[in-house]
């Protein structure tokens, strides 16, 4: 039999569950709201009414879409931002898993040294490595390149890319590659066939990890990349703002294009992320 | 199929002996059991033979050749793991083929042993599932079949009952049994489950500690144990060992116990008259019903067991378990005489068997 201080704490939780959850998502999708709005506007409409959240369909202007891209050279960053992260992630990948598996899996000298080490890496701010970094580019001539940059962001996301492997490998069972070892595998026949296709999930999460930490990375590419031809798209968007005082609209069509292909990637991936895949490979 | 000798292998893990100076030899289509206690050493040994693990010392020789600087690929050996390992993004088709495709045979031969495994084992319906669509009896057919389809020289089967319910143990390991007979392979199967080692092996190792301690057909090392712990491993239950001394007497030999004496038959001038151990198994303590016999017990306790119960009893200072018939009544205190069949007991010296 419910009590009435029962009834009515349950009810005063419910009120704060659904309070809380329209507070968060008003903080979070509100600034979102306001970019995808704008961005479809035309400059006078902004100009004319700066307060007005409501966007009138008929009047859906496809614009500044248009101008941002083939006047202001995005469709140059789009490409550059989609190589420099693709590569990143490719290589970052790979080198994680090879590197995960080793710490996890191959005893040598230094193992747990290596194992724990590269998160120290991890651990400097950016902010620190970016002044000697530009310095140490700039005498070697390297500066202002896409692939400098690469090689940045590999720098920065494979620590953490290879510490989530290397827990990931060491919940994956020994047997099962004891199996391909004598099923007639190598070394790298095992990691191919075995367990790169079991670290489906991991490997997903790992590669949206560093897609979006090189598709948003800003402080890099601000400091390293000077001529406009190799700007990525954080970079561009900040020329943009710089140049064009007025034009909200501009901006706010750059940052959708900005923010859409992390947000596709992730709803893509997210089904891969919780999916176990080693259910049923082991008894007990 | 092969025959396997191992000599002197060795393995340290750290500080601790995980292997001592194993040496093995197991003949061509022989079943050969490793039993001991966790811990023992006995997944290490074949993780060794498979070369998953390199040992610090010793040889592997298959048909008298040595393997120790081929790859686990190379050995061609199957392994079952205790987990079953099947590869949980394949199918069965797909676990089991996976290991003919990896030495790239033709398609025909790969379906043809494909067929003939399945057929062997009964699991012809669930060649399209996945790994975790089975019941763990399923798992462990096709983690079977795994090895059955690669017709290895060797396999090494790692207590590969011990995930199933006491009653699917009983039939797979009849299975096995079976299975062993039709395909005549040499097995190496880990365990350290005694009625699995006596009903399965040709010969059964028993280890301790990194260490062999007796090689032999089931009954031997049931009959004929070499040291106290075989005595007191094999056997359910425990056979009983009362420390003591020997003495000789008018031709004949008498165990000098804490509180008690019995004849253990003609006198055997060449054992020492020192400390040893005499282990004694249940079944030959008898109570006696009739006469006085001069070795009088206290029960303690009766356990029944169904068929029959096991009866806890002190005899002097020493701690005995007996069985007797499960309608007898023996209630906790009372006194009892036992016969001891002197014949029958296995005299140790420092837990080294002398007679």
């Amino acid at each position: 039999m419910k009590t009435n201080r029962e009834h009515l704490e349950n009810t005063i939780i419910r009120i704060l569950k659904v309070t809380g959850i329209i507070f968060f998502t008003v903080i979070v999708a509100f600034p979102f709201y306001w970019m995808f709005v704008s961005s479809f506007k035309s400059l006078g409409e902004i100009l004319l009414h700066p307060a007005n959240l409501g966007l009138d369909i008929r009047k859906i202007d496809f614009h500044a879409y248009y101008e941002v891209l083939f006047e202001h050279g995005f469709l140059r960053y789009i490409c550059n931002s989609l190589y420099v992260s693709l590569i990143t992630v490719l290589l970052s990948v790979t080198l994680a898993v090879l590197g995960g598996y080793a710490v996890t899996r191959l005893h040598f000298r230094g193992q747990t040294f290596m194992s724990y080490g590269i998160l120290v890496v991890y651990m400097f701010p950016a902010i620190v490595l970016v002044i000697p970094l530009y310095v140490v580019f700039s005498l070697m001539g390297l500066r202002d390149s896409i692939h400098v940059l690469i090689l940045v962001y590999m720098a920065q996301t494979i620590p953490v890319a290879l510490y989530m492997l290397r827990t990931y490998f060491q919940g994956l069972p020994l047997e099962i590659e004891y199996a391909g070892l004598l099923d007639g595998c190598s070394r790298v026949g095992v990691i191919w066939r075995i367990i790169i296709p079991l670290s489906a999930p991991a490997l997903a999460s790992v590669a949206l990890y560093t897609f979006m930490i090189a598709w948003n990375e800003f402080l890099f590419a601000f400091m390293f990349l000077d001529t406009p031809e190799k700007f990525t798209l954080s970079r561009g968007i900040v020329q943009l703002a710089g140049s064009v005082h007025l034009s909200k609209q501009l901006v706010m069509a750059a940052s959708v294009m900005v923010t859409i292909p992390v947000l596709c990637l992730f709803f893509i991936f997210e089904r891969h992320l919780v999916r176990g895949l080693t259910s049923g490979a082991m008894k007990g | 199929m092969s025959s396997l000798t191992l000599k002197a292998i060795s393995k340290k893990f750290g500080k601790i002996m995980a292997l001592s100076g194993v040496a093995l030899h197991v003949d061509d289509g022989e079943f050969c059991v490793l039993l001991g206690p966790s811990g023992c050493g006995k997944s290490t040994l074949l993780n060794v033979i498979a070369g998953l693990i390199p040992q610090d010392d010793g040889t592997v020789l298959l048909n008298g050749q040595s393997i120790d600087g081929l790859a686990p690929r190379d050995r061609d050996i199957a392994m079952v793991f205790q987990n079953y390992a099947l590869y949980p993004h394949m199918t069965v088709a797909q676990n089991m083929s996976f290991g003919l495709r990896m030495r790239r045979l033709p398609k025909a031969t790969i379906k043809e042993r494909l067929s003939e495994a399945t057929g062997l084992l009964g699991i012809e319906d669930l060649l399209d599932r996945k790994p975790r669509e089975l019941s763990g009896g399923q798992q462990q057919r096709v983690a079977m079949g795994r090895a059955l389809v690669r017709r290895p020289r060797l396999f090494l089967l790692d207590e590969p009952l011990s995930n199933l319910d006491a009653r699917l143990r009983a039939k797979v390991r009849l299975e096995l049994k079976r299975l062993h007979s039709q395909i005549k392979g040499t097995f190496i199967y880990v365990t350290h489950d005694q009625v699995e080692a006596m009903t399965l092996a040709d010969r059964v190792v028993v280890m301790c500690n990194g260490e062999v301690r007796q090689i032999g057909p089931p009954e031997a090392v049931y009959s004929c144990p070499e040291d106290t712990f075989v005595a007191t491993f094999i056997g359910s239950p425990e056979m009983n060992i009362c420390r003591g001394t020997l003495a000789h007497k008018e031709g004949r030999t008498y165990f000098q116990g804490a509180g008690f004496s019995f004849d253990i038959g003609r006198a055997q001038p060449e054992l020492s008259t020192g400390e040893v151990e005499v282990g004694i198994r249940c079944d030959d303590i008898k109570i006696s019903t009739k006469q006085i016999t001069g070795l009088e017990a206290k029960v303690e306790m009766a356990s029944n067991v169904g068929p029959e119960q096991y009866v806890h009893v002190r005899l002097g200072q020493e701690e005995l378990t007996l069985r007797a018939p499960k309608d007898q009544t023996l209630h906790p205190g009372s006194l009892i005489h036992l016969t001891i069949d002197g014949n029958l007991v296995h005299v140790f010296h420092q837990g080294r068997r002398v007679s």
